[in-house]
């Protein structure tokens, strides 16, 4: 009989991506990326779909629905697919067979949020370079197209590089992948939570409604503090209440940059930064709490 | 093995108590109640009772699944809410499931690199184990289109694939035919002969008793009875001889040789041995087989 090598570390990074990588491959196989397929398509055509549009609105029509597909799809998968790993393998017993095996718990954990992330992250890498790609050959399409039609008017020079310039700006540039970013740091905030829920609760259905409720009171959390705190409460009394709320829900409102990218405006670098650092926060913060919940969780 | 873990128990419960605490409206649920046992390194170790009696709440808590609500278990010397205790220990719960859309070999590697095990390593033993559990023509079949038996047999093929010192067995041969139960009870004594220390629950008591060397009865979360199974089932003031080609007439020689020597002997019970209904299955199905029918 061989003799295979054993090793058991405390905490293993190669643990935590086997976990991950077994989590993708279910989840592929699950034919998950039939949806990626059919919203990919929906990108393409969105290219083609507006043309009696002018140039700029024809490309900003197309982030809007490109950018519409690439939210709908990490939601989705955010809310759904992790919604339903943790109690598919408690009901399934396999949760008893992963974690009899030198496994700790965090680990476990890890590795389905680590796969859940990278399925929406190749999913969004894929949609990106395709909405970059068909953003790219729509550009240059209208752009001739836009000039071709200014010159036969005669045209000056500068009126040529103006409606340039205005095609340019609706066109292929840096704040598209700051979008792109924004969204995939949403669905790692969404991911995290659902993540948390799943670890109290009793069923899939349950993990998916919860999320999905969180995640519209989160959406719609400025809203709520303007009603309810700024009129209840005095302006420190506002404060407290407005920040354990953030603890509580996540602001999702600080990641929806896709408006500014969608009109052709520039993210500032400070936001960005901010939006980076609040998604990380509540990301941890999650995973730490549902670590502190899945320890204790009798199976 | 070394003779420092020889000497340490390979599973040990002290004083175990398990209370499931439910909703606020309903009482606690006691599960398991001041139980203790050992189980020596090498042995079979069987832990019958009825439904409901605890044994795989005992398991649970002995692998780390739950903790103990009082008391304490450990495995070879390591307290069971160490993880690194499970390092030692391979478990097949009951009925299994796995993920259903990995192949039988994709599962075994799986479990394997979660043990630690990669590489040339890993593949080997992997192979090694689907030969074991007799699977290899199913390696590359999707879990998902396994039948009951296969999956019982992919299961110890996982507990097996870091090589443990020891196997826990719930309910292994639950829901498995015959030929698939007797599969499984042919590992198990292949288990006890390379020095594996295995410890089973399972309903069907004449194999228990074909494998076990030593048992536990458990009823109501309590230990009612435990012991060698050899002390255990034995009666007493009996004595069974067996003979093969015995004429009737030397039949009533015995009897009447019993008769006369007093002192309080008496014949119990003679006639023919019965055969196990498993063991003329087992014997029809496969002469059946060989006839091709």
């Amino acid at each position: 009989m061989s003799e295979p090598k054993k090793r058991s570390p405390w905490f293993s990074l190669s643990r935590v991506w086997t976990m991950a990588a077994a989590t993708v491959t279910q989840l592929v196989r699950m034919r998950i990326l039939v949806f990626l397929v059919v919203l990919s398509v929906i990108v393409v055509a969105a290219g083609f779909l507006f043309p009696v549009f002018s140039a700029e609105q024809q490309l900003k029509m197309l982030k809007y629905v490109s950018f519409g597909a690439l939210q709908f799809f990490s939601l989705v998968l955010a809310i759904v697919a992790t919604a339903l790993l943790l109690p598919k393998d408690m009901e399934d017993r396999t949760l008893y067979t992963i974690l009899s095996k030198p496994v700790p718990r965090v680990e476990y954990l890890l590795g389905k949020f680590l796969g859940v992330m990278l399925l929406i992250g190749g999913g969004l890498l894929i949609m990106d370079l395709l909405l970059c790609g068909v953003l790219y050959f729509r550009q240059t399409m209208v752009m001739a197209q836009e000039l071709a039609f200014l010159q036969q008017g005669n045209a000056m020079p500068e009126e040529l590089a103006a409606e340039a310039g205005r095609i340019q700006a609706q066109g292929l540039g840096w704040n598209l992948q700051i979008g792109v970013l924004a969204v995939f740091l949403k669905a790692a905030v969404v991911t995290a939570l659902a993540l948390m829920i799943s670890c109290f609760a009793s069923s899939t259905l349950f993990t998916v409604i919860t999320t999905f409720c969180v995640c519209i009171i989160g959406q719609g959390q400025e809203l709520i503090r303007e009603f309810f705190f700024h009129r209840t409460f005095d302006e420190a009394g506002e404060k407290i209440a407005s920040g354990l709320f953030a603890v509580l829900v996540p602001d999702l409102r600080l990641f929806d940059v896709v408006d500014q990218v969608v009109v052709g405006e520039g993210v500032v670098a400070g936001a960005a930064w901010f939006m980076v650092g609040a998604g990380v926060l509540y990301v941890v913060g999650y995973l730490v709490v549902a670590h502190l919940l899945f320890v204790e969780k009798e199976l | 093995m070394t003779p420092e873990s020889t000497s340490v128990d390979a599973v040990s419960v002290k004083g175990l108590t398990k209370v499931f605490k439910s909703g606020l409206t309903k009482r606690p649920f006691v599960a398991v109640r001041d139980l203790s046992l050992t189980v020596k390194p090498g042995e079979v170790y069987g832990l019958i009772g009825p439904n409901g009696s605890g044994k795989s709440t005992t398991m649970k808590v002995i692998l780390g699944l739950l903790a103990p609500t009082q008391g304490e278990t450990r495995i070879f010397g390591r307290d069971s809410k160490e993880v690194v205790s499970r390092s030692e220990v391979g478990f097949l719960p009951e009925n299994p499931y796995f993920y259903k859309h990995l192949t039988g070999l994709e599962t075994l590697h799986f479990y394997g690199r979660l043990c630690g095990l990669s590489g040339k390593a890993l593949s080997e033993r992997a192979v090694e184990m689907l030969k074991l559990t007799d699977l290899e023509d199913a390696a590359s079949r999707r879990v998902g289109g396994y039948s009951k038996g296969m999956l019982q047999r992919l299961g110890l093929a996982q507990a097996l694939i870091h090589e443990p010192r020891m196997v826990v067995l719930d309910e292994p041969t639950a829901g498995v035919d015959p030929a698939g139960s007797r599969k499984i009870r042919d590992l198990i004594l292949g288990f006890r002969e390379r020095g594996l220390t295995v410890l089973v629950t399972s309903h069907l008591l004449e194999q228990m008793q074909e494998v076990c060397d030593r048992v536990g009865i458990m009823a109501h979360g309590r230990m009612v009875k435990e012991g060698r199974l050899e002390d255990l089932i034995a009666v007493e003031n009996q004595t069974e001889i067996v003979l093969e080609n015995a004429d009737p007439a030397l039949l009533a020689r015995i009897q009447d040789l019993v008769t006369a020597s007093g002192g309080g002997a008496k014949l119990v019970h003679t006639g023919r041995p019965r055969t196990t209904l498993e063991r003329l299955f087992l014997e029809s199905t496969v002469e059946a087989g060989k006839e091709g029918l």
